[in-house]
This record gives structure tokens, sequence and C-alpha cells, in this order.
């Protein structure tokens, strides 16, 4: 229940009413209050006042001050007149109920007006910005393009002056290369006048454009003496050459044509071929240092290869791959090997392996991988698997063109393959 | 068209654009006139060589030249005034010289190179410098030779690889440090990235770098005077402006690199009348203009005692893109300030001015 306010004190002149509400202590902000035409309320709870008016008020132009623990309220009448009391005396609880409903509908529709009204001004208020801001982008892009076309006009004036300039020199320069002997120069208004003849001397300090060829003109730095100047030339050069070497890189190719990222890879890869060990430590223990080194297996075996212990070579390498089988030059060597002893399989396998491994194809592994197709490439012929073989011989081909051996058995296995065809 | 207004700032305006029937690999200015020669490849193969004259908001074609080989570059450079005969480098290797009013014989010819010519200089002619008037061409040969037109068949200087050494395409070639008659310098840029310098007075290399990216052109800011500063550019987008003035035993010249843009910097060319500013020209149809600041000293004492140089800075002063396709050639007029010529792979010659060049 709320607590009603009723010490309220009101007075009254002929068009507005002062009513005066102490609060007993409350706070009033203007949230609290609510007012419209007839209907007067303040709600602050648990206070609350509420009057019907007596006669209608200018809800819009009346106004409520808040201070000093009460409300003055200055409510404007409608119709001038005096009010008998504040309120509406006989109100009975349906009018009261009837009455508040119907203000508080009032105040919302006002309030929806005032924001239709607020959201038309602010709308036209916009397109009005927009077009100030349009207008004044005009006038500085107008500005700009005003102050281009000065400058283009200038400079093109300035140029036509340079040019006429340069013409009538051009009209000087033409008279010796015409042969003619005498010089008649009209004065130019931009110099002084001048008049030569043969046996006068030429002025120096006059502008590039003059050219003259002079005769008996006495030494001097400028152009004039052009003639002179073709003696004092030194001699041609003796001639002579300069070698040069140019920047050596890794890869040789510029930074434009390199395939840096996988050179970098096949860098790496071999980098970390090299560290690794598989070992199978129990097996390997009664070896000699040395022995357990796959790149002095390596060596070895290719040293027995060279002396035709193609067995003892093939035992080496096999030692070297179980330590580590990432290196390809292993399984390359090996298969070189199987050819000699004729394990042709086994020489195919080895090769493939060797291939896998001198991945990504960069030029620092061409010769390993034209030796890999070509040794893989004849393990085939001889299994009689020539078209595999063919293949293989062209892959070397692509890689290395120049190799007139693999070319000339490329032709062989060819030949070969047509004839068998022909024949079955 | 340019970049922003600012009251101070150099802009490029296009004054001049000329399509053209062919594609156009060099521009070149005649020096003392307003005109302009444009040197390139024909559609069927052959060699053009026109002649254009700025007439107002226009060019006018006073002549037309056509010969059996593809032309690459032109200079200038080694001839006198009077004369102003063209030096051209071709498709085939060769090097002739042509009087433009007589042009169907040339006045110096030889094969120089047994591949295009891809870059050629002169120094010693038009009244600046002093020696004798020389022409340096290079090649996809990875050859450098230096011609004397007074000397047939034969040339005055060869740099070429040692024997067995895979040859790299030379790409630019540039004289400088011509301050006296006897002192002389060659710089060529490579593809590897390779800049090597060669001093003709010694006959010997005198210094060489690698700059990573195939260097496309490489210039010295005047080539009359003792050498001050060298402009490098390269693929993607780099150049590098080295100091010349001091150079140490080991480390070379010092140098500070600019990224401009995401492309090829195909040129660089040092406006004449002021040694500190350049224009590169860009592989996406831009040009930029730069400005090199000095540092406060241009040499310093390094631990061991010896004397190394110090790199200054470099500003960009404008930019503009005139076009989708690179700019191969550039050239800045010697007569008017300001006043440039470009050609582009878009088969266009494009007249430009610059303004504003006196307050930078």
């Amino acid at each position: 229940m709320p607590v009603w306010l009723r010490e309220h004190s009101w007075r009254q002149t002929l068009s507005a009413v002062y009513l005066s509400l102490p609060l007993r202590g409350a706070r009033a902000t203007p949230a609290n209050i609510f007012c419209s035409e007839q209907y007067l309320k303040v709600s602050i709870p648990p206070f609350l006042f509420e009057a019907i008016l007596y006669a209608p008020i200018d809800d819009t132009n009346s106004t409520a001050k808040i201070g000093n623990g009460s409300i003055f309220f200055t409510l404007y009448k409608k119709e001038p007149a005096m009010w008998d009391s504040l309120t509406l005396a006989n109100a009975d609880k349906e009018k009261l109920q009837y009455l508040r409903e119907n203000a508080v509908l009032k105040a919302h529709e006002k309030a929806k007006e005032e924001t239709e009204a607020k959201k038309v001004t602010k709308q036209e208020h916009k397109k009005y910005a927009l077009k100030a801001t349009m207008k004044l982008e005009e006038a500085e892009r107008k500005r700009i393009e005003d102050l281009k076309e000065k400058e283009r006009q200038k400079v093109t004036k300035e140029l036509e002056l340079w040019k006429n300039q340069q013409r009538d020199g051009d009209k000087y320069k033409s008279i010796p290369k015409k042969g003619e002997l005498h010089q008649e120069i009209e004065p130019l208004k931009e110099r002084k006048t001048e008049k030569m003849n043969k046996t006068q001397i030429p002025k120096e300090g006059t502008s590039k454009t003059r050219l003259k060829s002079t005769k008996g003109c006495h030494a001097s730095s400028c152009i004039f003496s052009e003639n002179l100047k073709e003696e004092q030339l030194p001699a041609p050069r003796a001639a002579a050459t300069i070698k040069v070497n140019f920047t050596p890189r890794v890869f040789p190719t510029a930074l434009r044509e390199s395939r840096v990222a996988e050179e970098e890879e096949w860098l790496h890869k071999q980098a970390e071929a090299r560290r690794i060990i598989n070992s199978d430590l129990s097996e390997l223990e009664d070896l000699k240092e040395e022995e357990k080194n796959p790149d002095w297996l390596k060596d070895k075996g290719n040293k027995m290869f060279a002396m035709g212990d193609y067995l003892g070579a093939v035992n080496a390498y096999n030692l070297a791959v179980r330590l580590n089988n990432q290196l390809p030059l292993l399984y390359l060597n090996r298969a070189a090997c199987h050819l000699k002893l004729r394990n042709l399989h086994k020489a195919i396998e080895d090769s493939s392996k060797a291939l896998e491994l001198l991945t990504p194809a960069v030029a620092e592994n061409e010769r390993a991988r034209v030796k890999a197709h070509v040794r893989r490439g004849t393990a085939f012929c001889q299994l009689q698997l020539y078209t595999e073989g063919l293949q293989d011989y062209e892959a070397a081909l692509k890689i290395d063109p120049r190799d007139k051996n693999i070319e000339k058995d490329a032709e062989k296995i060819r030949h070969l393959i047509q004839g068998t065809m022909q024949s079955s | 068209m340019s970049a922003a207004v600012g009251a101070e700032r150099p802009q490029v305006v296009s004054h001049v654009q000329q399509a053209l029937s062919y594609t156009v690999f060099d521009c070149k200015w005649v020096p003392r006139s307003a005109r302009l020669l444009c040197l390139g490849s024909a559609a069927r193969g052959t060699g053009i060589v026109q002649l254009y004259e700025l007439h107002g908001a226009r060019l006018e074609l006073l002549r037309e030249i056509e010969k059996p080989k593809p032309i690459k570059c032109g200079t200038f450079g080694a001839t006198s005034l009077q004369q102003r005969y063209l030096a051209t480098g071709d498709f085939d290797g060769n090097l002739n010289i042509w009087n433009l009013e007589a042009p169907e014989i040339p006045v110096y010819s030889v094969k120089g190179h047994k591949e295009i010519i891809n870059s050629i200089d002169g120094v010693g002619g038009l009244g600046i410098g002093e020696g004798a008037p020389e022409i340096v061409t290079g090649s996809r040969d990875g050859t450098v030779k230096v011609w004397d037109p007074r000397q047939n068949d034969t040339p005055v200087a060869n740099m070429e690889p040692v024997q067995g050494e895979s040859k790299r395409d030379c790409w630019t070639v540039a004289f400088g440090n011509a301050y006296n008659q006897e002192e002389r310098v060659v710089c060529a840029g490579y593809d590897n990235g390779d800049i090597k310098l060669f001093d003709l007075k010694t006959m010997s290399l005198r210094w060489e770098t690698n700059i990573k990216n195939g260097v496309c052109s490489v210039e010295f800011d005047r080539k009359d005077i003792n050498m001050n500063k060298l402009v490098a550019t390269s693929l993607e987008g780099k150049f590098h402006v080295f100091d010349m003035r001091t150079q140490h035993p080991t480390k070379g010249f010092a140098s500070v690199s600019e990224k401009a843009q995401k492309s090829t910097i195909w040129q660089v060319r040092h406006l004449p009348q002021n040694r500190d500013v350049f224009m590169t020209s860009g592989g996406s149809g831009s040009l930029h203009l730069w400005k090199y600041e000095y540092p406060a000293q241009r040499s310093r004492k390094d631990s061991e005692g010896c004397e190394m140089g110090v790199a200054g800075s470099v500003s960009l002063l404008q930019n503009v893109t005139l076009s989708t396709q690179p700019i191969s050639s550039l050239d800045w007029s010697p007569d008017k300030k300001g006043l440039c010529v470009c050609g582009a792979f878009d088969q266009t010659v494009r007249v430009l001015i610059v303004t504003k060049l006196n307050k930078v």
C-alpha cells in the first residue's frame, strides 16, 4: 500500500496553478513525475501523490522544479479560469480509473509522436549534412583541378618559349651544315645584338644554343673550339682485355631462377642422413671403429669394385646400409655391383631405392640421378624388359641431354623394341 | 595523375602521349633541340628509328628510318654537338653509329657481340667531360666492350668471362669518373646481381659486389666528375645508391637501399641539372622521383683506421602511375629542366614535365 502524500499546498492565478508538494525526505527524479492533460502523479515508492485536476492544463509547457525536499509544479491552464479546487471533488473510483488510463494512453501517444517527429528531423538533418559535405568536397576537387590546369598551362607556355629559343638556335646550326662560309646573324630579342664576320673573333659567353663553326678562334674550353679539341683528343686506348669471374654460388643460378627451397631441403636431407646411425649394436660390437663409419665402408666398397671384387664390394655396401640406410650413394654403388654380378633384380631394387632417396630433384644430385636411371635401364634391358629400360634411359637423357653414350644406348634399345614388335 | 597537391612537391604533368605502331625499347632526346628519338622493333622483326619534334601539345613525326634488325638501345653520349650522331645497339649484336641526316649507311659499324646488345652508353661527347669519345656496350653474351669510333673492328677494352666460366647476361652498362683525359670507369650490371666496376685507366677490375637480384639499370649521377654516386636498380623493386667517394679495401662502397614497389625497376635516370634527384621507372607503369640527402659526414674511420664511406638517405618526392605496362626507358632533356620522355611497353611514348624542381 503506498503512502499518500497529502500535505500539498497550492495557489492559482488566472492562467497558472502553482502546486507545492513536500516529499517527506524522499528524493525525486524527473522519472517519478507523470503528468498528462488532466492527471498528475508523483510516485516515489513507497510514496504516492495523485491528482485529477479540475481542468485541463497544458502539460508540455508546465514545469516541475525538484529541490529542497519538495517539488514545485507550475501548471499552465488550458483555459484561463479560476478553479474552485485543485482536484475534481466528486470522483468515484471508476471515473478515476478511467481517467488514469486515459491519461497514460495519451501520454504514450504523445511520446510516440514525439519520437516520430524526432526521427524525421534527424533524417532531414542527415540529408542536409550530406549535401553540405558533398558540396565542400566538390569545391575542394575543383580547386585541385584548377591548380593542376594552371600548372599545366604555365608549363606549356614555358615549353613553347624554350622551343622557340631552340628553333632560332637551330637556324644558326643549319648554316654551317650547309657549308656556307659567311654567317649572317639576325639579332635575337633575348640576346645582345652581335654581328660577326670572318675576321672578328667571336665573343665568349653567348648562349649554348648558338653553334657556329668558327675559323681562327683562340683555344678556349667552350664548344666553339670543337675543331681544336679534336686534335687534342687522346689517341684511342690501347686494346686490353679484363677477365672477370662471376659470383660463385653453391647453386649457380641467380636468385630469380633458383629453387632455393628445394635446394635447402636437399642439403638438409643429406645432413640428416649423415647423422643417422641405425645400429644393431650387438652385432656390430666386434667391428673396428672405422668399420662402423658408412663413408669409410663406401670408400672400401668403391675400391673393391674398381679392383673387380664385386662380392666384397657388395658386402661392404651391405654393412654400410645397415649402419645408415639413408645414403643414396650406397644404393647406387651397390646397384652397379649387382649389375656386374648379373643380379639384375637386385640391381633394379637398389637403383629404385637410390632414386627415391635422391628427391627433391636439384642440380646437385643430377649426376647421381643420371647414373641411377642408366643402371636401372641397363638392368631392365638385360632382363629383356626393353620398354621399361627405354623409359629409364629417356629419363636419364632428360636430366642430361648432352651425354652421347646414353643417347646411343637409347637409340639401340628403340631399334631393339621395333625389331621385336615387327617380328612378333 | 599526380598524388596530393602539396604546395612545394614537384608534380609530374603528362604533356603529350603518342601511340606507336611498334614496340619502343629506348627513347632519347636529341641534344640541343626539342626533338626526340624512339628506337624499337616493329612487328615484322625490323628495327625502327623515329624522330619526333615537340610542337605545342603534340609530337610531329619528322622522320622514320627502318633497319634490318630490331634496335634495343641508343645513345648520343659519344658524339660532338655539331654532328649528333646516334650510336645504337641492336638485337643481333651490331653496334652502329648513324648520321640521322643520311641514315642509309652507318658512319661506323661493327658486329661487336654474338648476342643482343642490352645496353649502351657513350662518354666524351656533347661537350661534356674530357677525353676521347668512347662507347661501351653490354650484351647477353656476358661481355662488356668499349669502342672508340676512330678504331674499327676491335674494341679498346673487353671485359669477358674467364675461360670456362659460365657466362651471365650483362643487362646494363654505364660510364663514370671521366673527369680528365685519362680517368674513366665502366660499371656493368649482370642478371645474377653482380655489379662490377672496371677502371679503364689501369685496365683492371676495381670493385665488385652482388645485390642478389638481377641488375636492370646502373647510372652514375654524373659521368664527367670524380665519381660521386651510383644508383643500381634491380628486380623485385629494390634499388641501391652507392656512395662512390670512399672505397674501403674490403667493404667496398657504402650503400643505402630502398624498396620502392613490388615490380622490377627498369630504369634509373638522374636529372642533368641536379645530380641528387633521380627518377626510377617501374614494371607496374609507375615513375618515382627521389632525392638523395647526404649524411652529415660522408666518410668515417672504422676500427682499423681505414676510411669507409657513409651512405645518406633517399626520400620519395613524388610518384605517379602512367601505364599498366612497364616503363622501360626514360630520358631527361639536358636542355630544359624537368622535361622528360618515357617509353613503355604499351607502345606509347609520353612526354612529361616535372614541375617545381627548382625548389627541391
